[in-house]
């Protein structure tokens, strides 16, 4: 998943939205939610859990 | 502003804002810059040529259409950019002033490390404002031009599109935010690892890594911990695509930034503070100081030196000297604390910083083991200063002295050396742990005449002080078939974005 010359990663970008504020967890979850369902869709088989994304909403206690 | 950059002594250069009508040599790419597809450096002459593609000149024309640009360029943010005719095979060329000396993160002291992450940040919260982006965060893009920080890489700018997210985040975090946290939170210095690692710690790394008074820091958490984590959940699924439908907006990136701005800005480290301390313990340093000043006075005066290095140059007193004559002055040191002083002194024209080890100066590494140049290839000085080190390298390092001698000689033009014999109070204070039979021979005042006989001719010398030291001025015997003493793997690396 190389787009421009540098790999961006995919964790750290969705990370971004999460560091962006309570409106970006919302983005990060969207887009963590749509990714799954593409894996879901294409290997018929679940892509990892939610809870990363979910452990942002209470960063405190990671 | 143009005249920030002394131009090298010769060839005489063409006037940057009338470039020679000559083609572009493009036979010359820099070995520091090739991994940006739509922008790579050539050296042509003494001008660096950045060869852009469609998409590079595409970002070109975003950037330099907006007052950001030329406010960033007006107050020395951002280099110099003249277009000019690009050679076959390129959409655009833009010509740069050559820096006279390029030095890497590594070699930096915290506070240039901390300086180049806030021109970066500051850079891209400027860019974001103007509706571009910069696709990369790597302190290879910033370089010190009497002693502040210029960002070089005009490629890495491009118009933001909607929706994406900050692609150089991670790299940010890895090359800037990790290794100042080392430093300023774990008291380890961070060049080591950078120059071990040109990619810097991972976040998996870092958060192995942090003392447990941070680890339930909310940046410690935020970008360290939830960055590992997240990367090792999300291995290399794309996300980029949802982010933006997902409803990713600049202003997210924005908010990042601003919050690393504040993070960078309070980090501080231990070695602030103890500044002077080494060097103030030496009393014979004040003492001979003015002499030894006079003996480079006159030495610059008589060869009309225009790039000296100064080895141990400590608080760079003596590089200032040399820069004060219009020489271009590389202070090298191997403590942190003196040149992080020196450099937050604001040192003005014509010094540059090098924190390395003498004993094991920054090598020639990277792609092919030469994307970034050794610091004696780099240096290629017309005189060099090695005052009150040898003996540091002789009894502290244990460099025999016919090997440091003959280092000294490698640079191929003349030096400055104090000599100091086995019975300074300083040498009986490195030597204090060692039994005589542990030291090198050869280490008298009339050994040492009789090894520098080998190599230098003595143009002058000057006793110091109590009798123990002694001042030489050296010029290189001519060798024998002419043979160059370094061997420098082509055109030494004038950029070094990557
Ligand atoms: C006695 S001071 C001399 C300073 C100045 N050149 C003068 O003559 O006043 C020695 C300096 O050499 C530096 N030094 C000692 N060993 C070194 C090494 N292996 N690499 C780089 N610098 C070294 C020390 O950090 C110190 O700043």
């Amino acid at each position: 998943m190389i787009f421009g010359y540098l790999d961006p990663g995919s964790g750290s970008m969705i990370l971004q939205a999460v560091i962006g504020g309570l409106a970006g967890i919302g983005v990060a979850f969207k887009a963590y939610r749509a990714r799954r369902a593409i894996n879901k869709a294409e290997t018929g088989s679940e892509a990892g859990d939610v809870s990363a994304v979910e452990e942002t909403t209470q960063p405190a206690e990671s | 502003m143009s005249a920030r950059w002394r131009k090298p002594p010769s060839p005489p250069s063409p006037e940057l804002a009338h470039p020679e009508p000559a083609p572009t040599d493009v036979s010359t790419p820099d070995p520091g810059s090739f991994r940006d597809p739509a922008s790579r450096v050539v050296i042509d002459g003494d001008k660096v040529v950045r060869l852009l593609d469609e998409r590079g000149l595409e970002g070109w024309r975003s950037l330099s259409a907006t007052k950001f640009f030329r406010t960033a360029v007006a107050d020395g943010r951002l280099i110099e950019s003249v277009e000019v005719d690009p050679p076959d095979g390129s959409a655009a060329a833009l010509a740069h002033p050559r820096l006279d000396f390029i030095s890497y993160p590594y070699e930096w002291t915290f506070s240039m490390l901390r300086d180049a992450a806030l021109l970066q940040l500051d850079l891209l919260e400027g860019a974001l404002g103007a509706g571009l982006t910069i696709k990369d965060a790597t302190p290879y893009n910033v370089q010190f031009v009497d002693g502040r920080p210029v960002f070089i890489d005009v490629g890495s700018f491009e118009a933001y599109r909607s929706g994406e997210p900050w692609i150089g985040y991670r790299q940010f975090t890895r090359q800037f935010l990790f290794p100042l946290l080392l430093r300023a939170w774990a008291g380890v210095p961070f060049q080591p690892w950078l120059r071990g690692d040109l990619e810097g710690p991972t976040a998996e790394q870092m958060a192995k890594l942090l003392p447990a008074g941070k680890r339930l820091n909310t940046s410690a958490l935020l970008h360290v911990r939830l960055q590992a984590r997240m990367e090792s959940r999300m291995g290399d699924r794309s996300v980029r695509r949802e982010l933006g439908e997902a409803g990713f907006t600049a202003d997210l990136i924005l908010a990042n930034v601003r919050k690393l701005k504040k993070l960078v800005a309070s980090l501080e480290w231990e070695g602030a503070d103890q500044g002077w301390s080494t060097y103030v313990e030496c009393s014979h340093v004040t003492r001979d100081r003015a002499t030894k000043g006079e003996f480079l006075e006159a030495a610059l005066d008589r060869l009309g030196s225009r790039r000296v290095v100064d080895l141990g140059a400590n608080d760079g007193h003596f590089s200032q000297i040399a820069a004060a004559k219009g020489a271009l002055a590389v202070a090298v040191d191997s403590h942190e604390p003196v040149l992080d002083a020196l450099y937050r002194g604001r040192p003005g024209p014509g010094l540059a910083i090098v924190l390395t080890d003498l004993a094991n100066p920054s090598p020639s590494q990277g792609w092919a083991g030469r994307e970034r140049p050794s610091l004696m290839e780099r240096a290629r000085p017309d005189l060099v200063i090695a005052y009150g080190l040898i003996h540091h390298l002789i009894y502290g390092a244990s460099i025999p002295p016919r090997e440091v001698v003959r280092w000294l000689s490698s640079f191929g033009c003349p030096v400055l050396v104090e000599f100091v014999s086995p019975a300074d109070e300083m040498v009986v204070k490195l030597v204090g742990n060692k039994l005589p039979h542990e030291l090198h021979p050869g280490g008298e005042e009339a050994d040492f005449r009789a090894l520098l006989q080998q190599h230098f001719a003595t143009v002058a010398e000057q006793a110091l002080g109590e009798g123990t030291r002694v001042l030489f001025a050296l010029e290189p015997l001519p060798r024998a078939g002419g043979e160059p003493v370094i061997t420098t793997g082509g055109e030494p690396a004038m950029t070094s974005d990557g």
